[in-house]
């Protein structure tokens, strides 16, 4: 397996988050302490966790930009209960339930009603974004107890924080879920190619209506744990973090068109992503420039890796799609997948 | 069966009488919406989306997806504001220096996407990011304040918006049916629109015929940043003022208008027909519902819910199950269920 | 096909019942309330005060703003309410030269406009509920920290102060102006003072951004003195980082504008010991009024004093008190009414929004 990572995609990502701290360092030695390089790390959560939960459906080849508006609602119920004085576990569960619900209703889209997984994650993410709105009646969730607060800066021997920890937990046992389970192993195969994944038996419609659910539940967690660490909730919440994920699952290597990239690169690509604009302040660029520093990185890491990987991957990939392309068209015209 | 099918095949019939259904009914609801010149009025906010999703089209139809338009449209409407208000330029100079700009970035994007193999969404996920962030760089070089906008523009320049031919139809949108008329000729009656058809139907077939495929792709990416310019320009036009987040909300409404149009994402089919009436649709039912009372930061939930509800239409006649289900009357929930727990 | 005409008959019975549900009750005056943005805890709170007090006065108020704040929405919700034959509107502008022509067709339609918090072009609106110019809201802003600083010990007028501003975004028009004015104020007055960041940091309304960067700002300068925070997302997420970081308001001043009650609970936890705002619920309550009034016909016109039922007399001042080289005509002039405020330990649990 160590192996294996040795010349993953992964690796360039992990090469790259370090080049990236040591830079840094060499312009602002500040930066470069065990204390900061954590508190980068440790804010990433959030992200983590709902990169985990959207590289889950990214493999299988769709796509959900409704996580920013789940994340957002999770984080909205939970928050109101919390405040109200509800016990905590009932609250998590709530927005858990929420979240796999809307889950659940973008897989049904998806595989049952065959809408493009594109059109029906965004119809979706409109409605529970107003539906937030009719929720909270437009307010913000204050003054959530300190206690919960806590939660969230609970460390380990003074470094990484639990809720970090129990996103490296998760993305193992994802990894281990998605390469050692038959089942996991569905979502990459169906992600690499839908017309094969059929014709071998592979329930299809089930592994994407799976992925969709633990998508959904994810990203309430990830709406959990924002209510932690930031301590109030907006309606806004999670607005825009469907783009910003997606963006770290393809820095961390994963495939838009499926099959391809593991959820430790996920991992990876959200600490990349949260880094980024806490790196901006170290070496004294404006935050003008985060978008323009994450559109670049963005662009250089893709197109370099593919790049670099083009004469190995395109020779493998004409000889399998020659292969392919007769049995593809037959079965799944105008099927998923972008290419 | 046959007529259903046939409905789906012309899916922008479908689209026509959602118009007609949306006239009648918010019409009836309130007589106001029938009023033609603020008809006009309104429907100019949605004319960058329309004007947009003509030209996205060809890119979805290439396959591709273009998630940076939107940012095109601020880094355009800055860059007249700026080389007409800080260098001086004339304003239609600026005008088209913009509309290069708009197509370079375009071509950039299209040339990764075309040349490098990279997904589309991740190339102009970075392009959205990139653009904007350079909207804002070009924002710094002028002399005014990035939050205050530049505005007193030459009346020349404003008339481009303000104009109403026949006293009733703004200038706006007769540009908007122009584009709608030249577009619909590249596409349908060109070759050029043929092999933008054959590029995503299956790539490496147009290559073996002859295709040079990558430069047909790159060329979709150009055209949406060209029409994302023309869209920024007519926006600082209209409202009078230049800013570099201008358009920033209109990525997933274009994306929206375009597949609700009948382009499929994965590409191969589609027309710009299509995209004008679903952009068109979209619109209509937001300045409806509006005008009958439900405001703005409530839209979304009764225009998500139709907009799945009138796409399922269109993609659930695809699933063999729930095809079955429409002619014998199954229960599709358990058709559904025993497939689930496989 | 008939199962398929059914569903087309659900969506049109939803699109219909969508519709009657919240057709606005006809004959009363309606003022259109237009924030920047909608979602955001200034500009609901001062709907909860319009809506309060449209009640009390027997005149409705409709609510009406995108998510997104961008002059291109405002616009589309300012034809929507011409359309809709609304009575008035009353909006926050998000760009005044964009909201420009809109507006006057409004007022060409016979819609009265009124502004309050953001003004637009002073004859594009027949009043504007302020409170306060950039200028003072600036110098409130830096007053604030310097307040603080001189709590702590230092000597505002000779230490070598550094500071930073950390806000939205570098494209929203009201904060942008109060940074630019507090900084005049300090050239002027702080010579002393050195802004360690003149490109200032910007979280984009987003509360986890807002820590991340509150957390780089305060580790990347552990010797700052004082965060101007003039965003009402940015000062709680910079004081939640500040306690992530187990910094308090012994070492490093945070301060700026946000609700009241987003900020009591950092108050009593010591990491800040004042911020300040106006009451948003009286300045959108007053604007929503005065639109009420003139679209009931009453005339005000410049130097003429209105009774507000609970408010007491306010009276239009021109538009010169703002800025001396301001527009000036008799139907277009200035209430200064929500007095600015500064939340301290003291006087904080007398605000509840």
């Amino acid at each position: 397996m160590f192996k294996k990572l040795l010349h993953s995609r992964e690796l360039t990502s992990i090469v790259f988050i370090i080049v990236m701290f040591l830079g840094v360092g060499a312009i602002n030695p500040t930066f470069l302490t065990l204390q900061n390089i954590w508190l980068c790390l440790n804010s990433s959560v959030v992200y983590t966790v709902v990169a985990v939960g959207i590289s889950l459906v990214l493999i299988t080849g769709e796509i959900d930009v409704s996580v920013g508006a789940t994340l957002g609602m999770a984080a909205a119920i939970s928050g109101t209960m919390i405040r109200n004085g509800q016990p905590w576990g009932l609250a998590i569960i709530c927005a858990l339930l929420v979240g796999l619900l809307i889950g659940c209703v973008n897989g049904f889209g998806v595989v049952v009603l065959k809408i493009p997984s594109i059109i029906m994650t965004l119809g979706i993410n409109g409605i529970v974004r107003g539906l937030i709105y009719v929720y909270t009646d437009g307010k913000w969730i204050e003054n959530i107890p300190f206690d919960f607060k806590l939660l969230s800066q609970g460390r380990l021997f003074g470094t990484v924080t639990f809720f970090y920890l129990g996103a490296l937990i998760l993305i193992v046992l994802v990894h281990l879920f998605l390469t050692k389970s038959k089942r996991g192993r569905y979502f990459a195969a169906i992600g690499d190619n839908i017309g094969g994944a059929t014709l071998l038996g592979i329930p299809v419609d089930a592994t994407k209506f799976s992925a969709y659910a633990m998508c959904g539940v994810f990203a309430a967690i990830g709406g959990v744990i924002f209510v932690s660490r930031v301590g109030f909730v907006t309606p806004l919440a999670g607005n825009g973090y469907e783009m910003k994920v997606i963006a770290a699952c393809v820095l961390g290597g994963i495939s838009l068109s499926g099959g391809v990239g593991s959820v430790i690169g996920a991992g990876v690509g959200a600490a990349i992503m949260a880094s980024i604009s806490r790196v901006l302040i170290f070496i004294g660029l404006s935050s003008d420039y985060d978008d323009t520093i994450t559109g670049i990185l963005l662009i250089i890491i893709v197109v370099s890796d593919a790049l670099l990987r083009r004469r190995t991957v395109a020779k493998a990939r004409r000889e399998r799609l020659s292969a392919k392309t007769l049995a593809y068209d037959l079965e799944v015209k105008g099927g998923a997948g972008n290419e | 069966m046959n007529k259903l099918k046939k409905l789906f095949v012309r899916w922008e019939s479908f689209l026509v009488l959602i118009i007609f259904l949306e006239f009648v009914v918010f019409g009836t609801l309130n007589s106001k919406f029938l009023n033609i010149t603020r008809l006009f009025n309104s429907l100019n906010q949605f004319l960058p989306i329309c004007i947009i999703s003509l030209a996205v089209t060809f890119v979805m139809i290439t396959g591709g997806m273009d998630i940076q338009a939107g940012s095109i449209v601020g880094l355009t409407s800055i860059v007249v504001g700026v080389l007409w208000n800080d260098a001086g330029l004339n304003i239609f100079a600026a005008c088209a220096v913009a509309l290069i700009a708009g197509g370079l970035c375009g071509a950039l994007s299209g040339f990764f996407v075309a040349f490098t193999g990279v997904q589309p969404m991740v190339v102009t996920l970075g392009g959205s990011f990139l653009y904007s962030g350079l909207a804002l760089a070009v924002t710094n070089m002028s002399a005014t304040e990035a939050y205050q906008g530049i505005s007193n523009f030459p009346e020349a320049f404003r008339a481009i918006s303000k104009t109403k031919v026949f006293g009733v139809v703004p200038m706006q949108f007769v540009i908007f049916l122009v584009l709608v008329v030249i577009t619909y000729i590249l596409l349908h009656k060109t070759n050029y629109g043929r092999k933008v058809f054959l590029c995503g139907v299956n790539q490496n077939a147009a290559e073996f015929s002859g295709i040079n495929s990558r430069l047909i792709i790159m060329s979709t990416y150009v055209l949406s940043g060209v029409a994302a310019s023309i869209a920024g320009i007519l926006l600082t036009a209209y409202l009078g003022t230049a800013k570099a987040d201008l358009g920033a909300e209109y990525t997933l409404p274009i994306i929206t208008a375009v597949v609700l149009g009948g382009t499929s994402n994965s590409g191969g089919s589609g027309g710009v027909i299509g995209s004008a009436l679903a952009a068109l649709a979209i619109g209509l039912l937001r300045i409806g519902l509006n005008l009958n009372g439900l405001a703005t930061q409530y839209l979304d939930i009764p225009v998500g819910v139709l907009l799945v509800l009138v796409v399922s239409f269109r993609f659930a006649g695809t699933n063999p199950k729930l095809r079955k289900f429409f002619m014998k009357k199954k229960k599709p929930e358990t058709v559904s269920k025993v497939e689930k727990v496989d | 096909m008939k199962r398929f005409t059914k569903f087309l008959a659900a969506t049109l019975a939803l699109v219909l019942l969508v519709s009657m549900m919240s057709v606005a009750l006809a004959d009363d005056i309606t003022v259109v309330f237009i924030p920047k943005l909608s979602g955001n805890a200034f500009f609901e709170s001062a709907n909860v005060g319009a809506q309060a007090f449209a009640a009390e006065n027997g005149f409705t108020v409709k609510y009406d703003g995108n998510p997104e704040a961008s002059v291109a929405n405002q616009v589309a919700i300012i034809q929507n309410a011409i359309n809709s034959g609304a009575d008035a509107i009353c909006i926050s502008a998000v760009d005044a030269a964009g909201v420009d022509d809109a507006l006057k067709e409004a007022r060409e339609a016979g819609v009265v406009v009124t502004t309050w918090d953001s003004d637009s072009n002073a004859d594009a609106r027949t009043l504007m509920v302020s409170q306060g110019t950039p200028e003072q809201l600036g110098e409130m802003l830096v007053g604030m920290l310097a307040d603080s600083l001189t709590e702590r010990g230092k000597n505002v007028k000779e230490d070598a102060i550094t500071y930073c501003w950390h806000y939205s975004q570098a494209t929203v028009t009201d904060q942008n102006s109060w940074h630019v004015a507090g900084e005049a104020y300090i050239a002027a007055n702080y010579p002393n003072w050195v802004n360690v960041a003149p490109d200032n940091y910007y979280s984009e309304q987003d509360a986890e951004k807002a820590i991340t960067v509150g957390e780089s700002i305060l580790t990347a300068y552990p010797d700052i003195d004082g965060i101007i925070c003039n965003d009402s997302t940015a000062l709680p997420g910079q004081a939640q980082a500040a306690q992530n970081l187990g910094i308090d308001a012994s070492k490093v001043t945070i301060t700026g504008f946000a609700a009241p009650n987003s900020m009591k609970d950092f108050c009593r936890a010591g990491i800040v010991t004042r911020w300040g705002l106006w009451d948003c619920q009286i300045q959108g309550a007053l604007g929503c009024y005065m639109a009420y009034l003139l679209a009931n016909g009453q005339e005000i016109k410049v130097g003429d004093s209105v009774e507000v039922p609970g408010m007491g007399t306010v009276t239009l001042e021109p538009n010169t008190v703002l800025d001396p080289a301001a527009y000036t005509a008799d139907d277009s002039g200035v209430v200064l009414l929500p007095e600015r405020a500064i939340f301290t330990a003291e006087n904080m649990d007398n605000y509840d929004f």
